[in-house]
């Protein structure tokens, strides 16, 4: 009998089917892998076990029980956790205070027993080993960490099926490597994981099976020993992926069009100094938290204390300000789209037409027709799954967010376009759009500087590659010397084997 | 044609109308009837009551049974109240969708009245210069009434901006400083007596007793501001300030200035009401508009516009402004005791985010079926 089975679940969302009568099972104390392309309904499935959404038919069974986990609390009770990829706890409270939160130890007259909530918390936090004090306000600290802390509170609790939603796509290499050793401890102590993910390569390095959604329908499950990363893209997107060489390493560069000098941010990064050429992709590497966005951002005029000097086109331009960042060309897809990148209360035109507005509007006015064009281009051109370019983007899936975060952007037509983290949670397919995208606008001319955690990522797409590491520049590395292997030294700062 | 029904009724302030609907009906079925004299209308304008004799032959003025509620006396009336109202409330809009707050209208309100009051009475019957000219004294008195309105809402804007401060906070403060001015200026004195030809001009009826110029300012103020909140890219910004701040600054949208630009509309908006009301009740003082800012924020809100910011409509904010005058109104028809107004009308605001919630969430499950 298998231990968690999903019959014939089907969920609607206004405008769209997310789940079309998924069927499969998933066995006791395995790591269950769950991909699909960006819409495809793994979040949502993710969502229905762990009682945020109900299924509008279908049934689940835990152990051969139908169960129907109407709430987070309900499905805790059952023993089921998620690990959201989103802020799941109050920043501003402790880390002690949000894992008791549900049920803070009370004395006598409603005060809080704080010694009984601090030794609670302690013994949470043993069952992942995370040595982190419980008296640290959650804001404070990193993705990573509090990852550990959402983890500790499912386990904590005596959960016995954990769902992880791309768990490592915030991550730093580092912290990637410790996730998936308590993963593999928990699937030793009996825990039984469902695991999101777009990343092949950790999939099939650690899941047991695989199951492939695709437009909310089941298409296989199968173990993994027995498929192929290039047979679950094929289930994934319905055809073959080819990987291309970028037209642009071929070509000739033009003048410079971005160059800092001496760049330097109290705290957060000194002395970078680096240039972009027209019709080149230059990539920034480094651990999370070695300062890149933190550059890009000081680029785009967003850092008041930044000193240095930096050329646009050949022209000085004035830091500190976005004003003068957008009229001397330059562009930013920032790395956090639920906060920096979209408005989510506006539907997809409005959001891909906010940064390009001054180009769509005649006296003050915006150009309907134009707007609505260009929010379909880009719609159709990233493979967009939504009802419209109308509905409210609050309701895509976050893959989909992120296409409409950069297609906002290219949509600006910027000379200089700074992209941090441009495919995070993007599926693979259209993960070779947005290279494409990028690739053809380095053959038009721009200068593209791209920050990513993703060396695959950096390595097929770039012409140079920086190194950043503790706020400043360690390495560039040129084509001929790519390799995740040279670049993670850099990173890392060990010495060249 | 049932299609087009249909469309009619899936935009987005159909359920507005629908109550509006509904309690006019009501107040219609409950208002009952009075007894009122029947006035006709000489050649040059003026009106008169009109006699007949009785059986005795006596001369008695002619009396028609009306309904309390839908007769065109009323009607009239409740328009004129509606334009004031709603004329702020389209302001008020527009800084509540951009995620803020606006407490100051009811004091701007009375500061502008009581400059505009000042600057109009000095060019009245009674004025120190003496009126050779009334259309000068007239567009210097608006002039100074806008003026200060503007004025008053740009300095609320520049201080939340460069403050950094609430604007709850600002603004609450605001409202007592301008309200203070106003009652400085004019020593708590009403001022009156301007050029007869503003208020022949703001009082100028069509009909049966409606004042035009009111409800024409309302229906244009409604025009420019959803011309304004829906076509306009200044518009647009608004909504993503309101919608999530930081994206729109990372979209390169000048934030503070968006922010100063919507007080100052709001501002603006409270002086075009003060103009009105100077041109309709012919005098002034510090006190005039007390409360406002709630029945304004009131209207807003029954009216769809979000407090968390990002959403609303200027034509929903008028129909909100108009069930919130619609029910003051029905107070006073169905002879319910004063008092109980502001009972009623708290009742209402919350009942009418409670409905558009539910309306919200149908609309939603409408759209859930109908996906495959
Ligand atoms: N709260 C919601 N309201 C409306 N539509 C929703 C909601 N949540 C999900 N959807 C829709 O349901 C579909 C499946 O979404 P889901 O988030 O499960 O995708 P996903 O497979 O997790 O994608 P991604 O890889 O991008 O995270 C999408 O088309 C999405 O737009
Ligand atoms: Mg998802």
């Amino acid at each position: 009998m298998p231990f968690l089975k999903f019959t014939s679940i089907t969920k609607r969302f206004p405008g769209v089917l997310a789940l079309d009568g998924v069927s499969f099972s998933v066995e006791r104390g395995t790591c269950h892998a769950l991909i699909g392309e960006n819409g495809a309904g793994k979040s949502t499935l993710g969502k229905i076990l762990a009682g945020v959404y109900s299924a509008d038919s279908g049934q689940l069974f835990l152990d051969g029980q139908p169960i129907a986990p109407s709430s987070p609390l309900a499905a805790r009770e059952l023993g089921i956790a998620m690990v959201h990829q989103e802020l799941a706890f109050c920043p501003n409270l402790s880390v002690a205070e949000n894992l008791c939160l549900g049920d803070l130890p009370r004395r006598a007259g409603g005060f809080v027993d704080r010694p009984a909530l601090r030794a609670r918390a302690r013994a949470m936090l043993a069952t992942v080993g995370a040595d982190i004090d419980p008296d640290t306000i959650i804001g404070t600290l990193s993705t990573g960490r509090e990852q550990l802390v959402q983890i500790a509170a499912a386990v904590g609790t005596g959960a016995r099926i954990i769902v992880m939603d791309e768990p490592t796509s915030s991550l730093s290499a580092a912290e990637t490597a410790d996730l998936f050793r308590l993963i593999r401890e928990l699937k030793a102590r009996g825990l039984t994981l469902i695991y999101v993910s777009h990343r092949m390569e950790e999939l099939f390095a650690l899941c047991d099976n695989i199951t492939v959604l695709r437009d909310g329908h089941h298409i296989a499950t199968e173990p993994i020993p027995s498929t192929t990363p290039a047979r679950v893209v094929t289930q994934m997107i319905g055809r073959e992926l080819r990987a291309q060489t970028p037209a642009h390493l071929t070509r000739d560069l033009g003048p410079i069009r971005l160059a800092a000098e001496n760049l330097a941010s109290p705290g957060a990064f000194t002395d970078i100094n680096l240039v972009v050429h027209a019709g080149e992709i230059v990539g920034l590497a480094g651990i999370v938290g070695a300062g890149r966005s933190a550059v890009v951002q000081a680029l785009f005029g967003l850092d008041p204390a930044v000193t240095g000097q930096v050329r646009v086109n050949d022209r000085p331009l004035a830091l500190g300000s976005i004003d003068s960042a957008l009229a001397a060309g330059l562009g930013l897809v920032p790395e956090d789209r639920k906060r920096q990148g979209l408005v989510l209360g506006l539907n997809c035109r409005e959001n891909t037409a906010l940064a390009a507005l001054p180009l769509l509007t005649r006296l003050g006015l915006v150009r309907r027709t134009a707007e609505r064009a260009l929010a379909e281009r880009y719609a159709k051109r990233l493979r967009l799954k939504t009802p419209s370019i109308e509905a409210i983007t609050a309701g895509l899936s976050g893959g989909n967010q992120q296409k409409i975060a950069l297609a906002k952007w290219l949509a600006r037509d910027c000379d200089v376009l700074l992209v941090d983290e441009p495919t995070r949670g993007v599926d693979v397919g259209a993960k070779a759009e947005i290279y494409q995208l990028l690739d053809e606008l380095a053959c038009e001319g721009k200068a593209l500087l791209v920050v990513s955690s993703e060396l695959p990522e950096l390595i097929g797409l770039c012409r140079r590659i920086l190194v950043m590491r503790e706020g400043t520049l360690v390495g560039e590395l040129p084509p001929a010397s790519f390799s995740g292997a040279a670049l993670m030294q850099l990173m890392a700062g060990l010495p060249a084997a | 044609m049932l299609a087009r029904l249909r469309a009619l009724f899936r935009f987005q302030e159909s359920g507005l109308l629908l109550v509006i609907l509904a309690l006019g009906v009501l107040l219609t079925a409950f208002a009952g009837t009075v007894r009122t004299p029947v006035f006709e209308r000489a050649a040059d304008g003026s009106r008169t009551r009109v006699f007949t004799a009785n059986a005795e032959g006596e001369r008695v003025p002619l009396l028609a049974e009306k309904n309390k509620f839908l007769n065109a006396q009323n009607l009239a009336q409740l328009a004129k109240d509606t334009s004031f109202i709603a004329v702020m409330a389209v302001g008020m809009a527009v800084v509540i969708i951009a995620g803020g707050i606006d407490l100051t209208v009811g004091s701007i309100y009375a500061l502008a009245s009581v400059v505009g009051a000042l600057v109009l009475h000095r060019y009245g019957p009674e004025g120190l210069i003496p009126s050779v000219s009334p259309a000068l004294g007239i567009v210097l008195g608006a002039g100074a009434c806008l003026g200060v309105a503007a004025l008053c809402g740009l300095a609320t804007g520049g201080l939340i901006v460069a403050l950094r401060v609430h604007p709850f906070i600002i603004t609450l403060g605001g409202m007592a400083i301008y309200r203070g001015i106003a009652f400085v200026i004019t020593k708590g004195q009403s001022v009156g007596a301007f050029p007869a030809a503003f208020r022949d001009f703001v009082r100028f009826e069509v009909g049966d007793g409606l004042s035009f110029v009111p409800l024409a300012t309302m229906i244009v103020v409604l025009i420019v501001g959803w011309i304004f909140l829906s076509r306009l890219a200044a518009g647009r910004r608004v909504y993503a300030i309101g919608g999530n701040e930081l994206a729109a600054r990372f979209s390169g949208i000048r934030v503070e200035r968006v922010k100063l630009g919507v007080y100052l509309i709001s501002g603006l908006c409270a002086g075009i009401a003060a103009l009105l009301s100077l041109g309709y009740y012919g005098a002034a003082t510090s006190g005039d508009g007390q409360g406002y800012e709630l029945n304004v924020i009131a209207a807003a809100v029954v009216g769809g516009a979000s407090l968390t910011g990002g959403r609303g409509s200027a034509l929903g904010v008028v129909l909100g402004a108009l069930i919130i005058q619609m029910i003051s109104s029905g107070i006073v028809i169905l002879g319910i005791d004063q008092n109980y107004s502001q009972i009623i009308i708290g009742s209402v605001v919350i009942a009418a985010v409670v409905l558009d919630n539910l309306n919200t969430w149908l609309a939603k499950r409408r759209l859930t079926a109908a996906a495959h």
